[in-house]
């Protein structure tokens, strides 16, 4: 058990582990028996090991809802629901400005040279990354697209969806908890019975 | 060709353009010999090098079919036939009813020749027959490689999810009119049109039905491959139309309020995330053998000249301590060297580094103190290093390799380019 400390902790302090931000990890997780293991030993922490929908990425969940784990889990659906939108309309952002043929998926790389000079050359992409840095998720204060960029990728990579492999090189891989957000937003799409399977993809209307 | 080389059109930067031009050439080039080969049903390999040979079969120009001597592609032959309004090899229609139509009439004329005793026109209409059946195949082994192709390049040449989405139901449509065309024919009849003869036998039922169950098994191949992409490319899709529906959602409803989840008699599985907890340690004296390595590191502990209120150290955390830690203890040592080479100046004669250090009894390892006072001597401006004199007192460590080990550094001033060492 004792190798595994390191590891332990950083599920402790909320970590989302996939192939991206730590590969080694991520295989090792894929042993049920090392996963009872862990679970044996934060059982007192009223926690257990965790993945989605499809196995790309592991993080720990509580055990028993008590009120206590309740309190934590509203405090964090409402902050994951207030980015909700700011992260879907990056992720269209980053996919329309860079080209891309599909949304954007765990893996995916994002140079940030490459994204501001895309979005430099065309008004609405200006535009609309203006208002998105302008959200409170990102509060950004600035006027200059490449500090908004800035800006927008840090609080992201903050918030567990990239990692940046290089702290020195602007350069940034989407990490799995992004499998994550979607499987959320399919998942509200499908409780709240949202009208939006039929619907035609609306036009990028701004403001 | 003009004098003034024009700027490339369109076309011409496409980079398909260089390749069927070297391929048209290629066909030029090997004219007579192709052209024989096209008249006699069998090209003759002696007529290339070997070189051509292979260029030609690269080209998609020439092939060997099973256990046949070299031919002409079908769709060269068809290419030829056409230019040449050559009704008797042309292909008007491809599908294979035509093909086996074909076939059939072929070999009702090959039976009644051989009746006739005409040896001759036996022979050609056999070639024919031969080169029917060549051609059947080999249309078939074309779309299906050209399937193939298109699946490896996962339809790289076209840009959109859509597009691919459609690329792939055209194939799976080309697919299947293969395998109609498989299934007209009628391998019993071949049998019956065969009759007796042995070369009719091999070439229309034992050959054909090898080359078309070795099709039929790339077939199942390229259709495994095509769900796969499809449900792929579909995956796609469903996640880029999800982004976009739910933003414009989002967008058109603000005042949306989501469902409150975390207080639900049952949690859903996606939004049960533990909040972190972060592992804290402090010092504790309650167990005798810790109490030498805490006391190293209370020792360490810079005495800072500012007082830091209670509560910014509370919330610093430890590393910045640290982090502090060695930059205090680095200037220190910065400073005691500086100390030993003003002692140097005043003194009258060189001193040793390591006699000063326990003289002045500082709380450096000699090493360590070492190692700043050649840093500091090498940092010297060159001409304040010309009023030094720095001699490296090192021992060989072992007789195995060159690896000296500087035992003490001796340091004095230089009096008339005379260096007064120390007894």
């Amino acid at each position: 058990m004792i190798e595994h400390g390191p590891l332990l902790e950083r599920l402790l302090e909320g970590e989302f582990i996939c192939s991206i931000t730590d590969e080694h990890s991520f295989h090792k997780l894929q042993n049920d028996e090392l996963v009872n293991d862990l679970n044996h030993f934060l059982r007192p922490l009223n926690r257990r090991v965790a993945k989605n929908d499809d196995g790309s990425v592991y993080f720990l969940a509580y055990c028993d809802l008590t009120q206590n784990a309740r309190q934590h889990l509203s405090h964090q659906f409402a902050s994951t629901v207030q980015s909700l939108l700011p992260m879907l309309e990056w992720m269209q952002l980053v996919q329309e400005a860079l080209g891309r043929d599909g949304a954007l998926n765990a893996g995916d790389t994002i140079k940030l040279q490459d994204f501001e000079s895309k979005v430099v050359d065309n008004q609405s992409l200006i535009h609309r990354l203006a208002h998105l840095a302008n959200d409170r998720v990102f509060k950004s204060s600035s006027d200059k697209p490449d500090m908004q960029i800035k800006q927008v990728f840090k609080r992201i990579k903050e918030m567990g969806y990239l990692h940046q492999p290089h702290k020195d090189r602007l350069f940034y891989i989407v990490t799995g908890k992004v499998e994550q957000l979607i499987e959320l937003v399919r998942f509200i799409k499908d409780e709240e019975n949202l009208p939006i399977d039929d619907a035609t993809p609306e036009q990028e209307a701004m403001f | 060709m003009s004098q003034v080389s024009k700027p490339k059109s369109l076309a011409q930067s496409n980079p398909l353009f260089e390749l069927g031009k070297e391929r048209l050439e290629l066909i030029g080039k090997h004219a007579d010999a192709l052209m024989q080969g096209y008249l006699e049903g069998q090209v003759n390999e002696l007529a290339f090098s070997q070189q051509a040979l292979q260029k030609l079969l690269d080209s998609r120009i020439l092939f060997y079919p099973e256990e046949q001597s070299l031919s002409l592609r079908p769709i060269v032959n068809e290419l030829i036939a056409s230019l040449t309004r050559d009704e008797r090899k042309r292909q008007i229609n491809t599908d294979v009813g035509e093909h086996l139509d074909q076939i059939d009439t072929r070999v009702q004329s090959l039976q009644a020749a051989r009746k006739k005793g005409d040896y001759a026109a036996s022979e050609h209409h056999m070639q024919l027959l031969t080169e029917r059946v060549n051609d059947m195949t080999g249309q078939f082994g074309d779309a299906i490689e050209s399937l193939w192709h298109r699946l490896n390049t996962e339809f790289g040449f076209v840009s959109s999810l859509d597009d691919k989405i459609l690329e792939i139901e055209l194939a799976q449509r080309q697919l299947r009119r293969i395998l109609d065309g498989f299934g007209i024919i009628n391998f019993d009849d071949l049998i019956q049109l065969a009759g007796s003869d042995g070369a009719l036998r091999k070439l229309l039922v034992s050959q054909l039905q090898a080359r078309i169950s070795e099709h039929s098994g790339s077939l199942l191949e390229v259709q495994k491959r095509l769900v796969l992409l499809m449900a792929r490319f579909r995956q796609q899709q469903d996640r880029a139309l999800l982004i976009n529906r739910m933003a414009a959602f989002l967008r058109q409803h603000p005042n949306f309020q989501i469902g409150d989840y975390p207080n639900r008699s049952q949690v859903p599985e996606v939004i049960n995330q533990a909040h972190g907890i972060s592992a804290q340690a402090f010092i504790a004296l309650d167990r005798a053998q810790d109490s030498y390595t805490l006391a190293e590191l209370a020792r360490t502990v810079p005495r800072e000249p500012e007082q830091v209120s209670q509560s910014d150290k509370q919330t610093e955390g430890f590393v910045i301590a640290v982090q502090s830690l060695v930059a205090t203890q680095q200037k220190q040592l910065a400073k005691d060297v500086e100390d030993f080479f003003i002692q140097v100046i005043e003194s009258p004669e060189a001193l040793s580094g390591v006699d000063y250090l326990f003289e002045q009894a500082l709380p450096w390892e000699p090493e360590m103190w070492l190692f700043q006072i050649v840093a500091e001597y090498q940092g010297l401006p060159e001409q304040n290093k010309q009023s030094f004199i720095l001699e490296k007192d090192s021992a060989q460590k072992s007789r195995f390799n060159q690896l000296h080990i500087i035992q003490d550094v001796t340091v004095g001033m230089r009096f008339f380019g005379d260096f007064q060492a120390a007894g």
